[in-house]
């Protein structure tokens, strides 16, 4: 690349340009000393120019001027004033957009450590700066463009891998704030800055202390704050037009999310898996918010339920790296899973790209421990290196392209500005030597705004080749040969381009320790021992070349071991022939197997057939219903129902039989209290009352706890918050099915409740030193603050009641959901252990006219079991726990069947994943201890929750018309010698031990194919990098 | 229990039914005071007519069992009663040898929650020398609720730390924790130190950190006993000593007297923990457990028994089988590895612990086999099974009379004798329940 300049300018065409452009560099600022102004046109000529994906032009020109493209094409008329720069064997790309970064963002704050004391207790009474949000996670003010600081070193770095311009993203809170779209130039953030409100961003990340410290407690807190911004708008009108009015507050945070859902700005939500995308997809629907979703790069693990968003995705190219497997032992910490994602990860671009899902990508990575934290960007090619291995695992080039430059461009709103190279729009652009998607290829430099950047200097001379040495010795000379290798990579720390090479005297030979060249100046050092001259030798010459063409010359000095110096001279004879060949040293297999729902060990390719019939026959039948116990009796199922029940049932034609002789059949166990299938903590331990927050924003389907209880025979569940508040969070009954989607999980028609608790774990008796503050300390208090809680709930109903005028009421989602309690619309679920706790609720209940559906644990329910069943309130509790806290000291075995003969709905529950998986021997334990039938005994397993929960219109017993939810035991369901064979649930068999067993074998031949992959990978590698290295040294 | 079993059960009711009618009746039951320790076996007693389990023999129908000052003198189907002994009908009974637990902290706690109430647990990581029997406290509630379903002894053990203390064997009765007191000090208990990284969300500490927890730990545990043995060495030369507890404790560990039980859950913890035992010429009882099934030839070849630590649990990683934790019993029973199955070591749940032993038995463990390992194994691998573990003369008369097979969750105890003592199967459980039972009978009446 060579450059002339053209001194004529002409004068007319600038003038012309001047009437339509505005003056380079329009700034505000005075200039500091001389003005400069040195032009700004230039042209690019013989270049490969990829003006957009999937356009080439061969031997093209471009023109830029004013930082503005001037003119692109094959035959174009270059300016006389432009400078002119031959980019023979070079290619030019539009400049790559990283589509999320932090650059320029301050840091965010570490967390605290745990252990610091510190208050749990969110207080937003004590003042701060500014009329920001209630919680201070939401920083929906908070502008990229005012907190954007240039960051020259971090721009260097994104160069690098051929960014010229990124989005920069607010780093701290929930509601981020709006992001920015900066040029990756120097200079200051006024002419850096391409878009200064690009999108809010929103990252679903909890705290470790204070509110929200659960996933549904920030999903909550997203919620509550559209519904506040939308109140925001409408009491600001309401108060413009009247402001005699009650003052409404002023909220920065609110004004920006209103003005920003006005302009229909994009809402950006980061996600750290696909069920994270889908949560924020719905989200979305319920705003109706512009989304564009910051991927996880786990997004293949879902296709279906991620193509049906349609939601584009910024997309981290963050390849897992392989897991340890270097000892078995090592191995079997990596789940299935893990192993999986490693295999398949660099498909998942590709994949999302059939799906038809539009995606930009960016290098910044998701820490793939913690799920919520960011790494650094990394420094050298690794985004590049992995972009090429996306090539390979089948993405074209022209759709990475399209990832980097126009999608980007598209989401961003930019798309007649930047993405292509086309007139008008911005001079960003890459010039690599090599196909910027292919290894080996190199960035040489990039342009912005018109400006260049140097990425890899191109060396003044290439030295390298074969050369014949004259080193003068006092009178006498010797020859050497010198050859110097190589790829001349640019060192930032040695401002040297790096070389290789070897010193041959006759038959002696010499590797240089470092080889050097710094401008045109060469400088090595090796050692003189095998060629006669001990120590070490050190040589430095400048490289001349006389004439045009290959032919250098060198003359230098140098230092022997002994201090003495020397002249030398050298000539090359035989120039440096680049070998050009791409060394595959990443894996470019495909994925090794089929996806399977959920990702990992015990997956599912897709969910059991519900076949037209099914008949069981010749099994035991516990019905849970009037018929009691049948010996010897059928199961007759159609399309998912239960069509009979009873002996000597007709087979229709085409049915799948089950043999059942021998054998025990129960209905579905229903587990009245279980803390599987969420994600995030089913805790939201950060407020005393939090019933805005809700389970069904957090089911995970992936828990492996669904499918081992599955093989314990339970078919349902109820997903409760924890008992850290005396109020806590709406809870989701959930089938087991096993693979499904988060929503095909829930419990369609299932009413809806909420989790209370009291006690020891309100008052935070256990919690430790630290908490000591935070209100209820006590069991008095307890009851105060529902009461409070209640009687603001029948103000908020009364002030909505209250008519147009005045400001409008501002809806208030933990009151509506308190408010669905008063009204009998959500079933109480309270945690408790004493009688007079229990009975105290029930008399506050009463005093506000509603019932307790349940009460858990009720460990002492044996004491009030008279008051409860006259209130109503079902008891599901324990078996046979006690004595882990003092409240529960005089607990005892016999609880449940007590509260049950004084005519309470009794049911048992596990509160554990463990116990969950045999509570069919819990229910054994009501037999025991108070000795009641087996046949009521089982009922406090399968009926009676469901009774509790209001769902025994669809399950716990065995009767016509029903949910087909059953299991088969081998034995008795009360012995303890029994085990499940096979559950279903809606006429599928979701689990059966036969398949299960199948499926763990070949979950074993998995893992050790993939292990397999692993080692052979690394031992291919590492031979092929030995191999190389052989080549290099080679000797002729 | 297989077909039948729905008449099975009923009877059984109505034996409970009955237990009850008897239990007021019984002289014990009239106290309203706690439960009250047993009486010194005074005269002989023959248990008659009842299913003989003997455990590590053929069960005998229809059999006699003698025990005379605190030992079974005679089992049989024809054997004379000795006179003036007390002849206890137990036709359509069964009798088994009391069960024993292998991982406790019974007496040392009593409410989790409330530390007032936690001794199990002395600060510091090096306690070799603390004794868990001179803390236990024979008020427990926990104690009478244990015993109530026939678990007649429990090892107790200290817990935390690397080295937690010695552990011992107590029976369930006794008016004091020496009364009490079977064996002491039965074991010291050692915490293999995590071998493993963990990466989960959860997990607070970054690699970096828990890898140097780890080697701190190791060097620790390495460090005490190049320590303890020096001092062993210098006492054995009979060096001018001065005391050091701590070491003292060690000697019966270095001279093999005193086992190690070391809690190791995770193969790379049962290997390094063997090489240690190894290297330092231990007694070694590997505690958890739950990867040794994947090192059976190791521990085999050995000798190392294995103390499983609960069969009722979760698989520790998410691509193993669900039911691996339930059929660790019968896979090392199959490589011949010698283990009893003890719970997970929630106390105040120990009465659960046949239920452990059963689960084995349904994936996979013959019947006889779960009995065994709560009874006969546990006793074998603490080196009391000349006095305990199963029925033969000249062993204890610690026993229980059951209405079935005591691994059945719907069986119910009848009867129990430790060391010939009858002991009260009433308990703070049974007592309360009473109690309600009487508020609600006084509500019906009124």
């Amino acid at each position: 690349m060579s450059v002339h300049y053209h001194t004529a300018i002409r004068w007319g065409l600038l003038f012309a340009l001047l009437l339509f452009v505005p003056e380079a560099e329009p700034q505000t600022a005075p200039p500091e000393g001389l003005r400069k102004n040195t032009p700004t046109v230039h042209a690019f000529v013989n270049g490969r120019i990829i003006t957009a994906p999937g356009k080439v032009i061969e031997k093209g020109s471009l023109v830029i001027r004013e930082g503005i493209i001037e003119a692109v094409g094959k035959k174009v008329k270059i300016p006389e004033d432009a400078r002119v720069w031959d980019l023979k064997g070079m290619s030019v790309y539009p400049g790559l957009i990283e589509s999320y970064s932090e650059i320029g963002m301050p840091k965010k704050p570490k967390p605290e450590k745990r252990d610091e004391p510190q208050s749990r207790v969110t207080s937003h009474e004590s003042p701060v700066r500014g009329a920001s949000y209630w919680n201070p996670t939401v920083q929906a003010h908070h502008k990229g463009a005012e907190l954007f600081m240039p960051d020259t070193s971090e721009a260097k770095k994104l160069r690098s891998q051929g960014f010229t311009t990124a989005l920069a993203v607010p780093t701290n809170g929930i509601f981020k704030g709006t992001s920015v779209l900066v040029n990756l130039g120097e200079g200051k953030a006024n002419e850096l800055i391409v878009k200064s409100q690009v999108a809010h961003h929103i990252a679903l990340e909890r705290n470790r202390e204070g509110y929200p410290n659960s996933l549904m407690g920030v999903i909550a807190l997203v919620r509550q704050t559209f519904y506040d911004a939308d109140w925001y708008r409408k009491a600001h009108e309401v108060f413009t037009r009247n402001p005699k009015l009650p003052r409404p507050e002023t909220n920065e945070a609110l004004a920006s999310l209103v003005d920003a859902i006005e302009e229909k700005l994009p809402f950006i939500i980061e996600t750290t898996d696909e069920l994270s995308l889908l949560r924020a997809d719905r989200i979305a629907q319920e705003f109706s918010l512009p989304l564009i979703v910051r991927g996880s790069g786990m997004e293949y693990r879902r296709l279906n339920a991620v193509r049906k968003t349609r939601r584009p995705i910024l997309l981290p190219v963050n390849f897992p790296k392989p897991p340890t497997v270097e000892t078995p032992e090592d191995a079997y910490q990596v789940t299935l899973r893990e192993f999986r994602h490693w295999d398949a990860a660099p498909e998942n671009p590709k994949r999302l790209k059939e799906a038809g899902i539009l995606f930009a990508f960016t290098s910044q990575e998701e820490d793939p421990g913690t799920g919520s934290g960011k790494s650094e960007h990394k420094e050298g090619k690794v985004f590049l290196d992995r972009v090429r291995q996306i090539v390979k695992r089948g993405l074209s080039k022209e759709e990475v392209l399209r990832a980097l430059t126009t999608n980007p461009a598209k989401l961003f709103g930019v798309e007649k500005r930047l993405g292509t190279l086309e007139v008008g729009k911005m001079a960003n652009f890459v010039i690599t030597e090599g196909d910027l998607f292919e290894e080996k290829s190199k960035i040489r430099e990039v342009w912005i705004d018109g400006k260049r950047y140097e990425v890899e200097p191109i060396p003044e001379v290439d030295p390298r080749g074969e050369w014949v040495v004259n080193v003068r010795i006092g009178q006498e000379e010797e020859e050497w040969t010198l050859t110097l290798k190589k790829d001349l990579d640019w060192s930032e720390k040695a401002s040297a381009f790096l070389l290789k090479g070897k010193i041959k005297k006759e038959k002696h030979e010499e590797k240089l320790k470092r080889a050097l060249l710094t401008r045109s100046k060469l400088k090595f050092v090796f050692s003189g021992d095998s060629l006669g001259h001990p120590g070490v030798i050190r040589m430095t010459g400048i490289v001349e070349s006389p004439e045009k063409g290959e032919t250098l010359e060198i003359y230098g000095r140098g230092e022997w071991g002994d201090g003495s110096e020397f002249t030398w001279s050298a000539t090359r004879k035989v120039p440096f022939k680049p070998e050009r060949e791409p060394l595959d040293s990443l894996p470019d297999k495909m994925a090794s197997f089929p996806t399977v729902y959920p990702q990992g060990a015990f997956g599912r390719t897709r969910i059991p057939d519900q076949p037209e019939v099914v008949v069981v026959k010749g099994a035991t039948l516990w019905t849970c219903a009037p018929e009691g116990r049948i010996e010897n009796g059928d199961l007759l199922i159609r399309k998912g129902k239960i069509v009979k029940v009873g002996k000597g049932l007709k087979v229709p034609k085409g049915a799948v039989l089950i043999d059942g002789k021998g054998k025990h059949l129960t209905p579905g166990i229903i587990d009245c209290h279980s803390h599987i299938a969420g994600t995030g903590g089913l805790n939201e331990s950060g407020q005393a009352v939090s019933a805005e927050v809700r389970i069904g924003d957090v089911i995970n389907g992936d828990d492996i706890s669904i499918y081992r209880e599955l093989a314990g025979g339970v078919t349902s569940a109820n997903i409760l918050h924890g008992s850290a508040n005396p109020i806590g969070g709406q809870n989701q009954v959930i089938k087991l099915r096993w693979g499904g989607t988060p929503e095909e999980l829930k419990f369609e028609g299932a009413p809806p409740g909420i989790k209370f608790a009291l006690g020891e774990n309100v008052k935070q008796s256990n919690w430790g030193e630290r908490f000591t503050t935070r209100y209820p300390q006590t069991r008095m208090g307890v009851e105060e603050i529902m009461r409070d809680a209640f009687r603001a709930a029948l103000d908020y109903e009364r002030e909505w009641k209250g008519g147009g005028k005045g400001l409008p009421p501002r809806t208030d989602l933990e009151l509506e959901a308190i408010l669905e309690i008063l009204k009998g619309k959500r079933l109480v679920h309270c945690h408790s252990y004493r009688q007079d706790e229990i009975l105290m609720l029930m008399r506050l209940a009463e005093a506000f006219g509603f019932r307790i559906a349940t009460f858990q644990h009720i460990l002492e329910g044996y004491k009030v079991a008279d008051v409860m069943a006259k209130h109503g309130a079902g008891g599901s509790t324990f078996s046979d726990w006690w004595a882990y806290k003092f409240e529960v000291y005089d607990a005892i075995p016999y609880n449940g069947v007590l509260m049950h003969g004084e005519g309470v709905v009794v049911s048992y529950n596990s509160d554990s994943s463990e116990l969950a998986r045999r509570l069919n021997l819990e229910a054994a334990k009501a037999v025991k201890y108070g000795g009641i039938i087996e046949e009521d005994a089982l009922k406090f397993i399968t009926l009676n929750p469901a009774k509790q929960l209001r769902i025994d219109h669809r399950v716990g017993s065995l009767e016509s018309g029903k949910d087909a939810d059953f299991v088969l035991w081998s034995g008795h369901p009360l012995s303890s010698y029994t085990f499940c064979e096979q559950t279903w649930i809606d006429g599928r068999r979701y689990f059966d031990r036969e398949e299960d067993r199948k499926i763990n074998e070949n979950n074993q031949k998995e893992r050790t194919h993939l292990i397999q992959k692993i080692l052979t990978l690394e031992i291919e590698k590492k031979k092929k990098e030995k191999e190389e290295w052989k080549k290099e040294w080679e000797l002729e | 229990m297989e077909k039948g079993m729905g008449v099975g059960i009923m009877k059984k009711v109505f034996f409970f039914c009955n237990i009850i009618v008897l239990n007021l009746l019984n002289p014990l039951m009239t106290f309203s005071s706690d439960q009250i320790p047993g009486r010194r076996q005074e005269r002989p007693v023959a248990l008659v007519g009842g299913m003989i389990h003997p455990v590590n023999g053929e069960t005998l129908k229809k059999g006699t069992l003698v025990f005379d000052q605190g030992k079974i003198t005679a089992i049989g189907k024809e054997i004379s009663i000795p006179q003036g002994a007390e002849s206890i009908d137990i036709s359509g009974k069964h009798l088994y040898p009391g069960l024993i637990s292998g991982n406790t902290t019974m007496g040392l706690t009593e409410i989790g929650a409330v530390r007032a109430t936690r001794d199990m647990t002395e600060t510091g990581r090096i306690n070799p020398n603390v004794r868990a029997e001179v803390a236990v406290n024979p008020e427990s509630e926990l104690i009478p609720v244990t015993r109530a379903n026939g678990i007649t002894s429990v090892v107790t053990a200290p817990r935390g730390g690397l080295i937690s203390g010695t552990s011992a064997l107590i029976h369930l009765d006794g008016w004091t924790w020496e009364e009490m007191t079977v064996k002491a000090p039965l074991a010291l208990n050692v915490n293999w130190p995590s071998m493993t990284t963990i990466r989960a969300w959860w997990m607070e500490k970054s690699e970096e950190e828990q890898r140097k927890d780890r080697e701190k730990a190791l060097n620790e545990l390495d460090l005490a006993m190049k320590e303890a043995r020096a001092y062993w060495v210098a006492k054995k030369a009979r060096g001018k000593v001065k005391t050091d507890l701590r070491w003292e404790a060690m000697i019966p560990v270095f001279e093999r007297e005193l086992p190690v039980v070391v809690w190791a859950n995770e193969i790379q913890q049962i290997q390094a923990a063997v090489a240690w035992a190894e290297r330092e010429k231990f007694k070694l009882i590997i505690g958890g457990g739950y990867d040794a099934w994947r090192v059976t030839d190791l521990l085999k070849r050995k000798d190392i028994p294995v103390l499983i630590g609960g069969v009722h649990r979760n698989p520790s990683r998410r691509w193993e089988e669900y039911d691996l934790p339930f059929a660790l019993p019968s896979k090392l029973y199959e490589a011949g590895v010698r283990f009893c199955i003890a719970s997970g070591g929630w106390t105040s749940n120990e009465r659960n612990l046949p239920y452990h032993a059963a689960k084995a038995a349904a994936y996979g463990l013959p019947k006889e086999e779960a009995l065994k390992a709560v009874t006969l194994y546990p006793a074998q691998i603490f080196g009391v099974d000349d006095r305990m573990g199963s029925l033969e003369v000249g062993k204890d008369a610690t026993l229980i009379v059951t209405t079935g097979d005591p691994l059945e969750i719907t069986t119910q105890v009848e009867m129990e004798f430790i060391e010939g003592k009858r002991v009260d199967l009433s308990s703070r459980h049974t007592m309360l329940y009473e109690k309600y039972q009487e508020k609600y009978r006084r509500l019906r009446e009124d």
